[in-house]
Formats: structure tokens, C-alpha cells, sequence
């Protein structure tokens, strides 16, 4: 019979899953991302893993080191994750706010300096933040971003994570931005759904 | 140019994590003529253009888990009719260095959000070979 | 309002069908056809009564938070869970058609092939795997295969290693192959040969645990069928990373029908081969 029974649970493994920080360092891209994985969820790593986030090039270690400070999920760990928001690399504002989407809480006091930067990309992505957030604090949110914000694809973003989150608390902001933007492509269209949407969403 | 016929409509993936953006681009398409179908992030997107033949994938930056870049890069690597899949990709930027990046990535074309319903149905006529 | 006669009838609106049928496609990837509306009209009401909630906007915000592990409820009251032997044969298919191809070429006969089923319930699957593998594929003979099946259940696990199954759970098989790999027991149920029985390896382990992951090195192939889709993100993050780790680099996961990587990580690479769609650990971090 070709099955076999194992004996032993894979190769020799030592149960020692603390390399020193160091690797962190290491030349070796699979070093590093063992490092990452095993100071998962340590509070005294943050300094270290958001410098080694800052230098990363190998995109699964990126993760790791993104899962790592998630794992912390405090504002330090927030605070860290914050800056790669305005990355040039696409890929990397992605993982920063997969990482942060997941923490609610530790996010909230951030997201109205979020709403006010004045990069519009910052304020776009940061309406994904709201997302996981509860529906009133959620909708006084972006409702506010609605009012003051300028650029069409700001408030498409805010639209879109309304006609999810959102409460018919929403609704005369959202008449206000579809008739400021009456003349520009897809915002009227987005606001009526969304309209739509939390239209009946009283039960 | 091709005539779209009822039999021979070109297929359209639309690739945004915004619903309401695959929502407005499904109507306009379909309304034009096209059969749509949609994915959310760059990882759904490979999923559906392996499993069944496209004429145009339409693919936004900014989504989770794999962004715009990184699949029309997977997408070029690989091998046969889908690694030259024709590519409109749009994005919030509008400098010249996104439209050469978008262009070095694989992109057949590039629009910056929002764009209007008209325009996307023109592109997508121009890249599947369909009268407008 | 008590639980007594019929339930209140909710109004449910094509709107909130759509919010409904957007947040779950988000977050799952499950899709609806339109001409399944009717059907999900019922499982919202159903989860509505279920959990208490006075309409669909307090039973959103309930899904939205995952409160009570919601998620995993709907999906369970949207998808067929039953576990039964070669369960979504087509990855049986894609294993021995086009997975262990490959790999046989990069490996000299005698070498040893490890497979693991996580979680493998009450073992349906890792004997299934096991019985598909000296049913299907000629070079059986040829390797060592070591096929491991884990689960945080310990009861179930104490099942598996018994080995005794009803008739829904041979329902795929042929009469042929439970004779010959089964034999009958009490109560109508069969129990499996015992050299299977004592050819896999049953262990405890917890998908999110990264020490217990860390003793799993080395397999070729896992299936991870029907778990991911109901973990929360930061949970489903951890796991992958840990099956990255217990994979070889190049080697495959399976996930569940309805379940896509696309909703858990983007560590692995998607492969399409006829029989099915799957996972593959690259090869190395370069192209």
C-alpha cells in the first residue's frame, strides 16, 4: 500500500519561533518574513516593523509585516501604517488600508485629520476606512466629507461605502452633492442609488 | 469593423471594488450591446479571464488584495490568448507619468475618473473591433 | 414579540435585497442569479427571526459587525455544508489529472508526497483523497503518500479514526469500491478498511494558531475546503500566511466551491487547469 503514516509531524522543526529582530535585516527575503510572522501582534515591535515595512521590496514579506502590525492594532500600530497611504505604489495602499479597514476602533480618532489632509488620494482612500465602522458614526462621517469635498472622485469613494454603511440620516447630503455635481459623469447616477438605497432602510 | 450581432457580443470584464461603478458600467455597456461580467480586486479578475473567454477587461487601480498594476502584469506574464487580452485601464490620476506607467504595465489604453457613460462604451467599441 | 405561531412577515425591498446581495458579493464572493431572488428573500427573513432583530436595517448592522459570528449563519443557511465522500470530485479530478503530474516529474519514485485535509471533520475527506489516489492514478505504486487530517474538533477527529459511516455519507460512491474498502457494521453504517484507517495521520490543529501551524511542513498539496469563507479578515490573513508556510514552495491549495483567494490573500497564485481553479504557492518571490 503506497499510503504512509507519517511518524513524525514533517521534518524536524524546533519549536523556537523568536529569531532575533535582526532578520528583520536580513539580506535573505524568507528570513525576513519569518521575522515578521513571529513578532506578530508585539506592541514593542512596531518602531522595527514599520521601518522594515518602509524598506520592503519583496511583496509577501510586505504582508506579513502588515499582518504583524494589524496584529497589534493599536494607535502606535496605526500611526505606522498611516504614512504608506501615500504611497506611489499601489500595491502598498492597498495592504495599508486591508490592515486598517480591520481596526475600527483604534482608526476612528485618525479619520477626521484623514478627511481634512490635503491630498485627495488620502481622503479617497481613507473613505474605505468608514466601511467597517458603525452606520451612524459611519454616516455623520462621510456625510460631513460630502459637504465640504471638492473633488468628484473624493465623494464617488464616500458614495459608495454610503450606499453600504449608510442611514437615511444620509440622504439631503447626498441631494446636495448630486446637485453640485450635476454636470460631472457618474456622481448624479451614484447618488441615486444610494438614495435609493437608504431610502427604505428604515424598518 | 465588426458588427456586434446577437450571437457574437463581445464579452466585457469590468474589474472595480465599487459596486456602484460596476453597476454604471454595466449598464452602459449592456445598453451598447456588450455582455458584462465583473470582478472585484485583481485576484477574481485572473479567476474569471481563465475560465472564460474575454474581448476587453476593463480595470480600475485602487482595489484590494490586488490592485490594477499587479494584474495586468500577472496577466502579461502569461501565456496564450489571455496575455494579450486587450486592457482600458482607469484610475483617479491624471498626470502623464500614470498614463507611462499604466502603458509599461500592459494597458492597451488609460481614462481618468469619473468617466462618462459615453466614453466608456466608445472605448470599449475601439479596443473589441465593435461598430459604435 | 414572542416565538410562538407564524413569524411577522417582513417586507423585505428589492433595495435591501440589493444592499443585502452587494455587502455579501463584497465579502464572500457569493453571487445570486436574478431568479434566485425568491430564495433570498427567505434566508434574510429567516436569519431576521432568528437572531431577534427588529427589521432588516438592525439585522445589516448585525451582519455588517459579524455579531455572534453571523456570517457564518447566513452562509450555513445559503450553502449546502453536508460532508460526504468525494465531496467536489472535480478536485479529486484536478489532483491526479493535473496537480500530481507535475509534481511526480520534479520528484524521483520513492519519494515521499504529502497531502493534508484541513479541517478534515469526521475524515470523509482525507480518505477520500486517500481511496481517489488507488483508484485514479497510476503511479501510486510508486510514492510514498502521507496523507495528514486535521481539525481543532476533537471529537470529530475521534470519529474520523473509527472510521464508520452512514449511507449518505457513500452516497457518491460506487457499490464496487465500498465493498471493497468498506466493510459493514452495526446499524446500517460501514466502517472503512483498517489499513486505511491507520494510513492517515489524525491530528489537532487550529488553522490561526501559528506554533500548532508550525509543526505542518513540506506538503505538496492541502485542501482548505469550506472554513476560510467564515473567518473575519484579520483570521483569514493569519491562516494564509500559515498555509503559505506548510506548503512547499509550488505547491497547490484547493479551497471550497463557493471560496475564492481573492477574499483572503493575495500570497498565492491563481491556477487554472480543467477540472478546477486552484492556489499555488510560487515557486520563488521573483516573477
Amino acid at each position: 500500500m503506497p499510503l504512509v503514516r507519517g511518524g513524525a509531524i514533517g521534518p524536524d522543526v524546533g519549536g523556537d519561533l523568536t529569531p532575533p529582530r535582526t532578520t528583520l535585516d536580513s539580506t535573505d527575503a524568507e528570513s525576513r518574513w519569518t521575522a515578521a510572522r513571529a513578532l506578530a501582534g508585539r506592541a514593542e515591535a512596531v518602531p522595527e516593523l514599520a521601518a522594515a515595512l518602509g524598506r520592503e521590496t519583496v511583496p509577501r514579506v510586505r504582508e506579513a509585516i502588515m499582518t504583524a502590525l494589524m496584529r497589534v492594532g493599536d494607535s502606535a500600530s496605526v500611526e505606522a501604517i498611516l504614512p504608506f497611504l501615500r504611497s506611489q505604489d499601489a500595491a502598498l495602499r492597498a495592504a495599508a488600508i486591508e490592515s486598517l479597514q480591520a481596526l475600527p476602533e483604534a482608526i476612528a480618532p485618525f479619520m477626521v485629520p484623514l478627511f481634512g489632509d490635503r491630498d485627495s488620494d488620502v481622503r479617497l482612500l481613507a473613505t474605505e476606512l468608514a466601511r467597517n465602522m458603525e452606520a451612524s458614526a459611519a454616516t455623520r462621517l462621510l456625510c460631513d466629507l460630502l459637504e465640504r469635498e471638492p473633488h468628484p472622485n473624493v465623494c464617488a469613494a464616500a458614495i459608495d461605502v454610503l450606499t453600504e454603511v449608510g442611514t437615511p440620516e444620509a440622504i439631503p447630503a447626498l441631494e446636495k452633492c448630486a446637485l453640485r455635481f450635476a454636470a460631472t459623469p457618474f456622481l448624479p447616477f451614484a447618488v441615486s442609488v444610494a438614495i435609493s438605497r437608504l431610502s427604505g432602510a428604515e424598518g | 469593423m465588426v458588427e456586434v450581432g446577437a450571437s457574437a457580443k463581445a464579452r466585457v470584464l469590468v474589474v472595480d471594488d465599487s459596486s456602484l461603478v460596476r453597476l454604471y458600467y454595466r449598464a452602459a455597456l449592456e445598453q451598447a450591446g456588450f455582455r458584462v461580467e465583473q470582478a472585484i480586486n485583481g485576484i477574481e479578475a485572473m479567476e474569471r479571464v481563465l475560465s472564460q473567454p474575454f474581448d476587453l477587461v476593463i480595470v480600475d487601480v485602487n482595489m484590494p488584495r490586488m490592485d490594477g498594476f499587479t494584474f495586468l502584469s500577472t496577466l502579461r506574464r502569461g501565456t496564450g490568448d489571455v496575455a494579450t487580452l486587450p486592457a482600458l485601464m482607469i484610475s483617479t490620476e491624471s498626470e502623464m507619468q500614470d498614463f507611462a506607467a499604466a502603458t509599461a504595465a500592459g494597458a492597451n489604453f488609460y481614462l481618468v475618473k469619473p468617466v462618462a457613460e459615453a466614453d466608456i462604451v466608445r472605448h470599449a467599441c475601439v479596443l473589441t473591433g465593435a461598430a459604435s | 414579540m414572542g416565538g410562538t405561531g407564524t413569524p411577522p412577515f417582513f417586507p423585505i425591498t428589492p433595495e435591501e435585497v440589493q444592499r443585502f446581495c452587494e455587502f455579501l458579493y463584497r465579502r464572500t464572493g457569493l453571487s445570486f442569479a436574478q431568479g434566485k431572488r425568491y430564495f433570498i428573500d427567505r434566508r434574510i427573513e429567516e436569519r431576521i427571526v432568528a437572531t431577534g432583530a427588529s427589521s432588516f436595517q438592525a439585522y445589516f448592522s448585525l451582519l455588517r459587525a459579524d455579531a455572534d459570528h453571523e456570517i457564518e449563519h447566513l452562509i450555513n443557511s445559503f450553502t449546502v455544508n453536508e460532508t460526504y465522500f468525494y465531496r467536489e470530485d472535480h478536485q479529486l479530478r484536478c489532483m491526479t489529472s493535473s496537480l500530481l503530474g507535475g509534481i511526480a516529474n520534479l520528484k524521483p519514485p520513492g519519494s515521499t508526497i504529502r497531502i493534508w485535509s484541513i479541517p478534515c471533520s469526521t475524515g470523509e475527506e482525507p480518505y477520500s483523497i486517500a481511496l481517489w489516489l488507488m483508484e485514479n492514478w497510476p503511479q501510486v505504486d510508486n510514492y510514498n503518500i502521507e496523507i495528514v487530517g486535521s481539525d481543532i474538533d476533537t471529537r470529530a477527529l475521534k470519529a474520523a479514526a473509527e472510521g464508520i459511516y452512514g449511507p449518505r455519507a457513500l452516497m457518491r460512491l460506487s457499490r464496487d469500491i465500498v465493498t471493497r474498502y468498506f466493510k459493514p457494521v452495526a446499524n446500517g453504517n460501514h466502517q472503512i478498511d483498517e489499513g486505511l484507517r491507520g494510513s492517515i495521520q489524525f491530528t489537532r490543529a487550529n488553522l490561526i494558531d501559528a506554533q500548532d501551524m508550525a509543526q505542518y511542513r513540506d506538503f505538496e498539496l492541502v485542501f482548505c475546503r469550506n472554513v476560510l469563507i467564515y473567518f473575519d479578515d484579520a483570521s483569514r490573513r493569519q491562516a494564509a500566511e500559515n498555509l503559505y508556510d506548510c506548503l512547499r514552495p509550488g505547491g497547490y491549495i484547493c479551497l471550497g466551491h463557493s471560496e475564492s483567494m481573492s477574499r483572503i490573500s493575495p500570497l498565492f497564485s491563481v491556477c487554472r487547469f480543467p477540472d478546477a481553479i486552484v492556489y499555488q504557492r510560487p515557486e520563488s518571490d521573483h516573477g
